[in-house]
C-alpha cells in the first residue's frame, strides 16, 4: 500500500505498434515500470530500443496500443484528447534533444508559451525560471543568439514554468559537448525532488548521476 | 503575452512569403471596390441628370391605332388622332394640381425642310425655354436669337451630323424651303456631338418653323420640366392628360430607368467577375497558408507539446487568414478606388468619391475569407502527431 503511494507514474504492460507499409512494427512488448514521485530516472538503450517511444507514451503526445499509464493513480490512457491537454499543460514538462524552442520568439518568450496556451499570464514564473536555469540576463534574446547549452536551459525553464510533477528529457546532451552536458545534467539532478525526472540517455556517466537506471532492450524492460 | 501576440510575431517573420497572399487579397478586394465604386457613381451620376434636367415630362398628342381587317384577314392599321397641340392652349397646362411644380414647359414643332436637295429635320423650339432644357450642350457658337420680324429670315443651330456632310458652320448662310415657302438662317452655332436625335436636327425659333412648316399656331409636343427632386411625376403626367383630353403625357423616367437597367446589368457582370477573383484569392490564401502550415510542422508539434489545445492552434490559423484577409481588404480598398478615381472618368464619365462607407464591409468580406481559407490549413495542422513531427527533426 505504502509502494502505491509513493508510485507517481506506473506503466503497466504498455506495447506499441507502428504501422509501417504494410507492416505492423512492435516497438515496445509489454513495458512495466514504476517511477517514484521525487525519483530521478535514467532510461538507457540503444538506438530503435523505444525509449523515445515510451517516454512520449508518459507524457501521452503518443498512446499506447495496449496497457496503461497510471499516474497518481488515474489511468491517463483512458482520458479524452481534451484532458489529455489539460495533462500535458499542468503535470508534464517535456526537454528534446534539439531544444525545439520556436525562433521567431525571445527566450522570455518560448518559457512562456505553456503559460500563453494555459491563458496564466504569470509573468513573475517566467522570470523565476529563466533565473533558476542561469539566463534571467538573456531573457530578450532570441534562440539563434544564444549558444547550444543557453538554448537547452531556456528549453528547461520551459518546461519547469508551469512546475509540473514530471520532467521528461529526451537526450538533453545529445547535441551539446561534454561540460555542457553535465551542467545541464546538474540542473536536472538540482530539478529532481521538486519533480520527478525521467531522461533518455546513451551516455552511462551521465546516466549514473541519476538515482537509477532503467535499460530498454528490443522493447523490453532489462534492468 | 497572448495567442494573438504569437500569431502577429509569426506573421512578421513570415510577411514576404504571406505578402504573396496579401496581394491575391488586394487584386480580388481592389476590383470589387472598382466596381462598387464606379458603378455607383455612374448611377449616382444619371439620377443626377435626371434631377438636373427636372422629372421631365413628354406631352404629345395620342394616336391611336386601329387594325384594319378584311373578313379574318389583317390587312393594315389606321392611325387616328391630332397630330398637333394648339399652341393657344399651352397655358392650360398651368391649372394642373401641381403647377407649382412645374419650371419650364419647352413646346417643340418637328417637320420635314429642304436644304438644298438634301432633306433635313427642322425642330422648332423656344430658345430661351429650350436653353434651360439643354444647358449641357456645347455649342460652337452661340445660341439663335428669339425670333426676327420678318417671318422669312431667321437664326439656327445645326446638329454636328448635318454640319459635317453639308460642310455647315457658324456663320454659314442657308436657305430652307418647304412646298412654297422659303426662308434664309443664318447658322450661329454647331452643337457638339452629343448622341442624342439633336445631331441631325436644325433648329431654329418656333414662329420660323411655324412659318416654314405652315403649321401657324401648332406645335408637336411640350417637354415639361419639373422644379423638383423626388416629384410625383406619374401623378402630374396624370394631371396633364386631365387637363389636355388626347394629348399623352408620357415620364421621361421609364428612359432613367432602362438606362439604368443597362448600368446595372454592366454592373452585376463585373461584379460576377470581381466575386470569381476574390475566390482565385481565396485559393491563394489557402494555397499560402497550407505552405506555411507544412513548414511549420515542428513548431505546432511543439506547442502542442507544451500544452495547446485544438481550439488554440485552430484559433491561431484563423487569426492569421482573417489578418491577412483584413490587412489584403484595407490595402484593396485604397487602390480600388485610385482605380476607379482613374478608370471611371473613362468608362462611365463620372469621376467617383472614396465609398468611406463599405470599407467596413470591404475589410469584413475578406477577413471572412481569409478564415474560410484556413480550414483546410487548420484540418492539416490539426492532424499533426507531435510524437512525429518532434521525432523526424
Amino acid at each position: 500500500m505504502s509502494e502505491a503511494l509513493t508510485n507517481l507514474i506506473q506503466v503497466k504492460d504498455v506495447t506499441k505498434k507502428y504501422r509501417l507499409g504494410s507492416n505492423e512494427i512492435e516497438v515496445l512488448h509489454g513495458i512495466n515500470l514504476e517511477v517514484r514521485d521525487g525519483e530521478f530516472v535514467s532510461i538507457m538503450g540503444q538506438s530503435g530500443s523505444g525509449k523515445t517511444t515510451l517516454m512520449n507514451i508518459i507524457g501521452m503526445l503518443d498512446r499506447p496500443t495496449n496497457g496503461s499509464i497510471i499516474v497518481k493513480d488515474i489511468d491517463i490512457t483512458k482520458k479524452s484528447q481534451k484532458e489529455l491537454v489539460e495533462f500535458r499543460r499542468k503535470t508534464v514538462g517535456f526537454v528534446f534533444q534539439q531544444f525545439h524552442l520556436i525562433p521567431s520568439l525571445t527566450a522570455y518568450e518560448n518559457v512562456a508559451l505553456p503559460l500563453v496556451f494555459a491563458g496564466d499570464k504569470n509573468d513573475d514564473a517566467v522570470a523565476a525560471a529563466l533565473e533558476r536555469v542561469g539566463l534571467a540576463h538573456r531573457m530578450y534574446h532570441k534562440p539563434v543568439e544564444l549558444s547550444g547549452g543557453e538554448q537547452q536551459r531556456v528549453a528547461i525553464a520551459r518546461a519547469v514554468v508551469m512546475k509540473p510533477q514530471i520532467l521528461l528529457a529526451d537526450e538533453p546532451t545529445g547535441a551539446l559537448d561534454a561540460s555542457t552536458g553535465s551542467m545541464i545534467i546538474s540542473l536536472l539532478k538540482s530539478l529532481a525532488g521538486e519533480m520527478t525526472v525521467i531522461m533518455i540517455t546513451h551516455n552511462k556517466e551521465l546516466a549514473e548521476c541519476s538515482d537509477r537506471i532503467v535499460f530498454l532492450k528490443d522493447g523490453n524492460v532489462a534492468e | 503575452m497572448r495567442l494573438h501576440t504569437l500569431v502577429l510575431k509569426d506573421i512578421s517573420r513570415r510577411r514576404t512569403k504571406l505578402g504573396l497572399a496579401v496581394l491575391s487579397v488586394v487584386v480580388a478586394a481592389a476590383a470589387i471596390v472598382a466596381v462598387i465604386t464606379t458603378f455607383s457613381a455612374a448611377t449616382q451620376g444619371l439620377y443626377e441628370e435626371s434631377n438636373k434636367f427636372g422629372a421631365n415630362i413628354i406631352v404629345k398628342p395620342e394616336v391611336k391605332t386601329i387594325p384594319l381587317v378584311a373578313g379574318s384577314t389583317p390587312i393594315g392599321s389606321l392611325s387616328t388622332g391630332e397630330n398637333y397641340i394648339e399652341e393657344s392652349e399651352i397655358s392650360k397646362i398651368y391649372t394642373i394640381k401641381n403647377n407649382a411644380n412645374l419650371a419650364v414647359v419647352a413646346p417643340r414643332l418637328y417637320g420635314i425642310a429642304k436644304l438644298g436637295n438634301s432633306s433635313v429635320v427642322v425642330m422648332g423650339v423656344d430658345p430661351d425655354k429650350e436653353k434651360k432644357l439643354k444647358s449641357w450642350w456645347n455649342i460652337q457658337g452661340h445660341w439663335m436669337a428669339a425670333g426676327t420680324s420678318e417671318p422669312n429670315k431667321t437664326e439656327v443651330i445645326v446638329g454636328s451630323d448635318i454640319a459635317g456632310p453639308l460642310g455647315i458652320k457658324e456663320g454659314s448662310q442657308i436657305t430652307l424651303n418647304q412646298g412654297n415657302v422659303s426662308i434664309n438662317a443664318l447658322v450661329t452655332g454647331v452643337i457638339e456631338r452629343t448622341g442624342g436625335n439633336e445631331d441631325g436636327y436644325i433648329i431654329l425659333p418656333l414662329a420660323a418653323s411655324q412659318y416654314l412648316l405652315s403649321k401657324e399656331g401648332k406645335v408637336s409636343s411640350l417637354e415639361v420640366r419639373a422644379l423638383c427632386n423626388n416629384c410625383p411625376v406619374e401623378e402630374m403626367s396624370k394631371q396633364i392628360e386631365e387637363v389636355f383630353p388626347g394629348l399623352e403625357a408620357r415620364p421621361m423616367s421609364q428612359i432613367v430607368k432602362n438606362e439604368m437597367a443597362v448600368v446595372e446589368h454592366t454592373q452585376s457582370s463585373a461584379m460576377a467577375v470581381s466575386i470569381i477573383t476574390l475566390l482565385v484569392s481565396m485559393l491563394t490564401v489557402a494555397s499560402t497558408m497550407l505552405a506555411s502550415v507544412n513548414e511549420k510542422l515542428k513548431e505546432i508539434g511543439i506547442m502542442r507539446a507544451v500544452g495547446a489545445s485544438n481550439t488554440q492552434i485552430v484559433f491561431m490559423l484563423f487569426f492569421e487568414g482573417a489578418i491577412i484577409g483584413l490587412a489584403g481588404g484595407v490595402i484593396g480598398f485604397a487602390v480600388g478606388t485610385i482605380a476607379s478615381a482613374f478608370a471611371a472618368p473613362l468608362m462611365v464619365s463620372v469621376t467617383p468619391q472614396p465609398m468611406w462607407e463599405i470599407l467596413p464591409l470591404a475589410a469584413g468580406i475578406c477577413a471572412l475569407t481569409g478564415m474560410v481559407a484556413s480550414l483546410i490549413p487548420a484540418k492539416r495542422a490539426l492532424g499533426v502527431d507531435p510524437a512525429e513531427v518532434l521525432r523526424s527533426v
